[in-house]
C-alpha cells in the first residue's frame, strides 16, 4: 500500500550520471501524445457550411470554456485564456487516466508542485505586466500598509494550497479506489470509480483552473 | 507501541474532515435555499458553491496529507 505513494523510476537515460525518468513523466508523455492526436484528428474537414455533428460538439465545448474564462478574466486578461484551457485539458486527462489503468501523474507531488509554480509565476507576471514594477510592489500595501506581510506570505501560500489540494484529492481517491479493489474486486468498484476517477478528477481540474484565473483577475485589477 | 501511537496520530489528523463536512453542508443548504428563491441565478450560485466547497474541502485534504506524511515518515 505505502509503496504506491512513491513514483517509481521506469528507466534511466544514460547521460550525465544517468537521468532517471519516473512513471509520472512517462504517463504525461502518453497524455501529450493523446492530446496531440486528438487535436489533429478532431479538426480535420472543418467547414463553414454543412457542418458535421463532430464540429458542432467541438465548437460548443470550446466556446463554453472560452466564454467561462472570458467571463472571469475580461478583456484585460484575454491573452491568458489559451494557457488556462490547455492546463484544463491536461488536468482532465491526467486525473481521469486512472480508468485506463495508468497511475494518474497528478498523484505525484512533483507534478502538482510544478503546475502550481507555473500558475503563481503566471499570476505575478500578469500583475507586473499590467501594473508595471513600481505599482506592483506598491500593490502589496493594499488596502492598508499593516497587512503587507500577509500579502507577501500569500505568494507562497497560494501555490502551496493549489498544489496540496490537487495532490491530496487525487491521492485520496487513488488510495480509496485501491482499498475498494482489495476488498471487493468485482462490480462494486464501478460506481465508485465513476465518482472518484471521473467526477472528482474533472471537478479538481475545474477548481485548479478556476482558482488560477481568479488569482490572475485579482492581479490585473 | 510505536506503531499504535502513529496510527492514533494519523487518526487525529484526519479529524479535520469533520470541519470540512460541516462547512460544505452549510454551504450546500444555503445554496439550495438560494436556488429555491431565485431559480434563474442557478448558474452563478452553483459556480460559487463549487468554489466554496473546494476551499472548504482543502482543510480536510490537508488533514489527509498530514496523516499520510505521519504514516510514511514516522515508520
Amino acid at each position: 500500500m505505502l509503496e504506491e505513494l512513491n513514483s517509481e523510476t521506469v528507466f534511466t537515460i544514460p547521460v550525465f550520471n544517468g537521468i532517471s525518468i519516473s512513471e509520472s513523466v512517462v504517463v504525461t508523455w502518453i497524455i501529450m501524445v493523446m492530446l496531440i492526436l486528438i487535436s489533429i484528428l478532431i479538426v480535420k474537414n472543418l467547414n463553414i457550411q454543412n457542418i458535421s455533428k463532430r464540429q458542432i460538439i467541438l465548437e460548443e465545448v470550446i466556446n463554453r470554456i472560452n466564454e467561462f474564462l472570458y467571463g472571469i478574466l475580461g478583456d484585460a486578461g484575454k491573452q491568458y485564456i489559451p494557457y488556462l484551457v490547455i492546463i484544463l485539458f491536461y488536468l482532465v486527462f491526467a486525473n481521469t487516466i486512472g480508468i485506463l489503468g495508468f497511475k494518474p501523474p497528478t498523484k505525484d507531488l512533483n507534478v502538482t508542485a510544478a503546475l502550481s509554480l507555473m500558475s503563481i509565476i503566471l499570476v505575478e507576471y500578469a500583475g507586473i505586466r499590467k501594473k508595471g514594477g513600481k505599482k506592483w510592489i506598491k500593490s502589496f500595501t493594499n488596502p492598508i500598509a499593516i497587512i503587507t506581510p500577509f500579502n507577501i506570505l500569500e505568494i507562497f501560500i497560494r501555490p502551496l494550497s493549489l498544489c496540496m489540494r490537487l495532490f491530496g484529492n487525487i491521492l485520496g481517491s487513488f488510495v480509496v479506489m485501491e482499498l475498494i479493489k482489495i476488498l471487493i474486486p468485482v462490480v462494486i468498484p464501478v460506481p465508485f470509480s465513476l465518482f472518484f476517477d471521473i467526477f472528482d478528477g474533472v471537478i479538481q481540474a475545474y477548481v485548479f483552473v478556476f482558482l488560477t484565473s481568479l488569482f490572475i483577475k485579482e492581479a490585473i485589477e | 507501541m510505536g506503531s499504535t501511537l502513529i496510527a492514533i496520530g494519523a487518526g487525529i489528523a484526519v479529524l479535520t474532515g469533520a470541519g470540512a463536512g460541516v462547512g460544505i453542508g452549510i454551504a450546500t443548504s444555503k445554496a439550495a435555499e438560494a436556488i429555491a428563491r431565485q431559480p434563474e441565478a442557478e448558474g452563478k450560485i452553483s459556480r460559487n458553491l463549487l468554489l466554496g466547497c473546494a476551499l472548504a474541502e482543502a482543510t480536510a485534504i490537508y488533514g489527509f496529507v498530514i496523516a499520510v506524511l505521519i504514516i510514511v515518515f514516522l515508520q
